[in-house]
C-alpha cells in the first residue's frame, strides 16, 4: 500500500464543498428556495441600503460627516457580528469542525479553510457590498488613493468581523459544554452585554445635545480601536494622515490573527471534545421510583404531567436549549435597564424582551429531533402536545418576566408601574406564542447535531431564522394597543394594565395553541420527518 | 352484544399490510408491499440495505404517511384509528434518537405515563425491565450518554413497558455485543412464547435462522419471498436464497487489483 503525499489542501476546497452542500441542500425543495430567495432578498436589499447610506457623506462632500460615520458604523457592524449570531441567527456550521478531525490536516489549514468558507455566505457578502459605499466616499473625498486603502480596509474589516463571530460563537460553546464553566459563560455573556450600556450612553449623549464635537472625539477614539480602524483608513487617506495608514493596518491585522488562534484552540478543543464523549459521573442515587425520579415535584402524574416534566428537563440539560435561555434571561434583563437607564423609551423594548421570549419557540420540534418519533408512537394528541410544551417554557419564563418588570420599573424609578408592565410584558409574550405556536409545527426544520449550540444547517434553516423575525414583529405589532393605552388612559391603567394584559395574552395563546393542535394532529409525521436529519 | 366490525380475531393476523408505496422525491423506496402476519409468529424481514425495510415498518407502525395502501395491526387500521392500533403495539425504530437527555428509569417512566399507565405499575415494571436488561436500576446515567448496546436495549425496554401484543423492531441487533444480543434474543423469544408477536428487520442471517418462524426477504422497495422459514429456506441455507433472491454480484478478481 503506497501513502502519496497528498498537495496542499486550499482555503478554495472549503469554499466549493460548502457551496456544494448549500447547492445540495436546496435541490429537490421548492419551500427552502423560496425561503433561500428570501433570504438573499433581505441581503440585497440590506446591502443596497448600506451602500447608500455610507456613501452618503462622499456625496455630501463632507470629510467631517465621513469622519463621523464611517468608524461609527464599522464598530456598530462589528457589534451586530458579534451579537447577532449568539441572540437570533446561530453560525452557519454546515462546515462541523468535528467532521474533519480524522483527516490530515494540519490546524493552520483546517482553520484557513473554515475561515474561507465562513466568509463565503449571504451575510457577509450583504456586509462587504453594504460597506463598498465607504469605497465609493472615500474615492470622492480622497481621489482614487484614498479608495483603493479604503477598499483594503473594507475587505479587512469584513475578515475582523466574521473572525469575531467564530471566535467567540466557537468559545461561548465550548465553555456551555460543561456544567461548572456554564455560570462563567453567563457572567462573561452578561459582562459584555453591560458594557453595551456605557458605549450607549456615549452616542446617545452625543446624539442628543447635537454636541458633534464630542461625538467626532469618540469617533476618533473608536478609529484607533479595532472596532473602527478598518473603516477609518481611507478617510485619514483623504484627509492627508497616510502615516496613520501603517499602524492602523497593524492594529486590525493583529486582531484578526489574534482572534483567528483564539478561534483555533477552542476548535481543537471542541473536536477533542466531539471525539471523547461527554463525561458524566454515573452516581447512585437513593433507590427513588421511576416516576418520582422523572416528575418535577408538584406536576400531576399523567400524561400532562409527564410531557412538561420531560420539556423541563430538555430546557435545562440540553446545550443549545440552555443556551437560548441564558441568553434570552441575558438580554430580557439588560436590555430594558440599560435603555431605561439611558431614558429612551423603556415600554418598547418590554414588548420586545416578551415577544422574544415567545420566539424561543420557533423551532421547538427541532430541539430534540426524531426523539419526537416516541411522542407519535404513543399516539400524543396534539393539543397536549403544545400545551405541555408552552406550559414547560412558560414556568421559566414567567418567573423571568415577572423580573424583568419589576427590575425595569425600580430602575426607571416608577415602583406603581410593575404590575402594568408586567400585563404589557404577558400580552407580548401570549400574543408571541399565539403566533409562533402554529409556525413551530409548520416551519420546523432539522438542527445538525453537533455539539455548538448555536450551529445551524445551511440551506433552508438560516432562512427559516427569518421567520422567527417576522413572528418577533407580529408580536410586537400586536401587542402595541396595550402600549397605546397605557399612554391615553393615564393612572387608571396601573390597575388595568395587568388584567388586560393577562385576558389579551391569554385569548390570543388559546387561539394560536388550538390551532397549532389541530394543525398537528393532522401533520405528526410531517412533522417527524421534517426534523429528522437526513 | 355487538361485534366490532373493524376487528378480526387476535389468533389471525396481527399484522397486515396492503399495497404500501412510499416515494421520496424521484425515488421510489417501497413499490407495494403485501405482508401478514400471523399472530403468535416470530418474522423476520430481511433485506440489503436500503431495500426499504425501515420505510416500510415506518409506514406500519404510523411513523411515516404511506402515499399509498393500508396498513392494520390486530385488526386495527394504523391511519384510520391511530389510537386503537397504537395502544396494541410496541416500537424500536432504528436511527431514532431517544430522549436521550433523561437518564433510563426516567425515560422509562415518561413512556409509562405517556401511555396512560398507573405510576405505581410504570416503577415496577421499570425496575424490573432495569433489572433484567442489566441497566442498573439506580443508574444516573444519560442515556445520550450510553454504550450503542445499552441504547438499543433501553429501546427495547421502552417498547415493553405497556405489555404490548405486537413489537416491531427495527434492526434491534444492529451495533449489539454478542452479550446483550444472547440476552435481547432470549427477552424476544420468552415474550412469543407467552403469546405476543415480534416482527423485526436485520440483514444477518444467523440471527434470522435461529429465531424466527416466518421469513420475508424484501429488495428494490418489494417482498420478494415471504412465509414460514421452511417454505423459504427449502433444503438450501437461508444466505444461499436471500443471495440468490437479491441478485448479488460475485467477485471477478480481477478488481481492487492495487489491494
Amino acid at each position: 500500500m503506497a501513502v502519496t503525499t497528498a498537495p496542499a489542501v486550499s482555503p478554495a476546497t472549503f469554499v466549493r464543498l460548502k457551496l456544494r452542500i448549500l447547492g445540495n441542500g436546496l435541490r429537490g425543495s421548492t419551500g427552502r428556495v423560496v425561503l433561500f430567495a428570501v433570504g438573499i432578498l433581505f441581503g440585497v436589499s440590506g446591502a443596497v441600503g448600506g451602500f447608500l447610506l455610507l456613501a452618503v457623506p462622499g456625496l455630501l462632500d463632507d470629510r467631517r460627516v465621513a469622519e463621523i460615520m464611517l468608524p461609527l458604523a464599522g464598530a456598530l457592524l462589528l457589534f451586530g457580528w458579534l451579537f447577532l449570531p449568539l441572540i437570533f441567527f446561530g453560525v452557519d456550521e454546515s462546515l462541523d469542525p468535528a467532521r474533519f478531525a480524522l483527516l490530515p490536516l494540519s490546524r493552520r489549514t483546517l482553520i484557513t479553510g473554515l475561515f474561507a468558507a465562513a466568509t463565503t455566505g449571504i451575510p457577509a457578502i450583504t456586509t462587504l457590498l453594504a460597506t463598498g459605499g465607504m469605497v465609493w466616499s472615500a474615492g470622492l473625498l480622497g481621489g482614487p488613493v484614498a479608495a483603493v486603502v479604503q477598499l483594503v480596509g473594507v475587505v479587512l474589516g469584513l475578515l475582523l468581523c466574521v473572525a469575531v463571530s467564530r471566535a467567540v460563537t466557537s468559545a461561548f460553546s465550548t465553555a456551555l459544554r460543561s456544567r461548572r464553566a456554564r455560570d462563567l459563560a453567563t457572567i462573561l455573556l452578561t459582562v459584555t452585554a453591560a458594557l453595551l450600556g456605557p458605549l450607549q450612553l456615549g452616542v446617545l449623549a452625543g446624539a442628543e445635545r447635537a454636541d458633534w464635537d464630542r461625538v467626532a472625539q469618540v469617533a476618533t477614539v473608536i478609529g484607533w480601536t479595532p472596532l473602527g480602524a478598518a473603516y477609518s483608513l481611507g478617510t485619514d487617506v483623504a484627509a492627508g494622515r497616510a502615516w496613520t495608514v501603517p499602524i492602523k493596518l497593524v492594529i486590525v491585522l493583529a486582531s484578526i490573527v489574534g482572534l483567528l488562534a483564539w478561534w483555533s484552540s477552542t476548535v481543537e478543543r471542541a473536536m477533542l471534545g466531539a471525539a471523547s464523549g461527554g463525561q458524566r459521573t454515573a452516581k447512585a442515587s437513593g433507590s427513588r421510583s421511576a416516576v418520582a425520579r422523572l416528575m418535577v415535584r408538584g406536576l400531576p402524574q399523567n400524561r400532562f404531567g409527564a410531557l412538561v416534566s420531560r420539556e423541563m428537563r430538555y430546557w435545562w440539560r440540553e446545550t443549545r436549549r440552555r443556551a437560548s435561555l441564558i441568553t434570552l434571561g441575558v438580554v430580557g434583563v439588560f436590555l430594558p435597564v440599560s435603555m431605561s437607564i439611558n431614558g429612551g423609551g423603556g415600554g418598547f423594548t418590554v414588548l420586545f424582551v416578551g415577544a422574544l421570549g415567545a420566539i424561543s419557540l420557533a423551532n421547538q420540534f427541532g430541539f430534540e429531533g426524531n426523539a419526537y418519533a416516541a411522542n407519535v408512537v404513543a399516539g400524543v394528541p396534539g393539543r397536549t402536545e403544545i400545551q405541555s410544551r408552552a406550559a414547560a417554557f412558560s414556568l421559566f419564563v414567567v418567573p423571568l418576566l415577572i423580573m424583568v418588570a419589576t427590575v425595569v420599573s425600580l430602575a426607571a424609578g416608577h415602583p406603581e408601574d410593575i404590575a402594568a408592565r408586567l400585563g404589557t410584558l404577558l400580552a407580548a409574550y401570549g400574543i408571541g406564542l399565539g403566533v409562533v405556536l402554529p409556525v413551530s409545527v409548520r416551519a420546523a426544520y432539522a438542527l445538525p447535531s453537533t455539539s455548538n449550540p448555536f450551529a445551524m444547517s445551511s440551506g433552508g434553516g438560516p432562512a427559516k431564522g427569518l421567520l422567527a423575525m417576522g413572528v418577533l414583529l407580529g408580536a410586537i405589532v400586536g401587542t402595541l394597543p396595550m402600549l397605546l393605552a397605557g399612554y391615553l388612559i393615564g393612572d387608571v391603567w396601573q390597575w388595568l394594565g395587568l388584567p388586560v394584559g393577562l385576558i389579551y395574552g391569554g385569548l390570543a395563546y388559546v387561539v394560536g395553541s388550538r390551532l397549532a393542535g389541530n394543525l398537528l394532529d393532522r401533520r405528526m409525521p410531517e412533522l417527524l420527518s421534517a426534523v429528522t436529519q437526513r | 352484544m355487538t361485534v366490532p366490525l373493524q376487528r378480526t380475531p387476535d389468533d389471525d393476523v396481527a399484522m397486515s399490510l396492503r399495497g404500501l408505496v412510499k416515494r421520496f422525491d424521484t425515488k421510489v423506496a417501497v413499490a407495494g408491499v403485501d405482508l401478514d402476519v400471523p399472530a403468535g409468529s416470530f418474522y423476520g424481514v430481511l433485506g440489503p440495505n436500503g431495500a426499504g425495510k425501515t420505510t416500510t415498518l415506518s409506514m406500519a407502525v404510523g411513523l411515516l404517511r404511506p402515499d399509498a395502501g393500508q396498513a392494520t395491526i390486530l385488526g386495527y387500521d394504523v391511519w384510520a384509528d391511530p389510537a386503537a392500533a397504537k395502544a396494541r403495539l410496541g416500537v424500536l425504530p432504528d436511527g431514532t434518537r431517544l430522549f436521550d437527555r433523561l437518564n433510563g428509569a426516567e425515560l422509562l417512566a415518561y413512556n409509562g405515563l405517556l401511555r396512560g399507565m398507573a405510576p405505581d405499575v410504570i416503577d415496577q415494571r421499570a425496575r424490573e425491565l432495569l433489572d433484567v436488561l442489566e441497566l442498573g436500576v439506580d443508574n444516573r446515567t444519560l442515556v445520550v450518554d450510553y454504550s450503542a448496546g445499552m441504547k438499543k436495549k433501553i429501546g427495547l425496554a421502552c417498547a415493553l413497558l405497556h405489555g404490548p401484543r405486537l413489537l416491531v423492531l427495527d434492526e434491534p441487533f444492529e451495533a449489539v455485543d454478542p452479550v446483550s444480543a444472547a440476552l435481547i434474543r432470549d427477552i424476544l423469544q420468552r415474550y412469543v412464547t407467552g403469546g405476543g408477536t415480534v416482527v423485526f428487520s436485520s440483514h444477518v442471517m444467523e440471527v434470522v435462522e435461529k429465531l424466527c418462524s416466518h421469513v420475508a426477504i424484501l429488495a428494490d422497495g418489494r417482498i420478494r419471498v415471504g412465509g414460514t422459514l421452511a417454505e423459504v429456506r427449502g433444503d438450501r441455507s437461508l444466505e444461499d436464497v436471500f443471495v440468490q433472491v437479491v441478485g448479488g454480484r460475485t467477485s471477478t478478481g480481477s478488481e481492487l487489483a492495487w489491494l
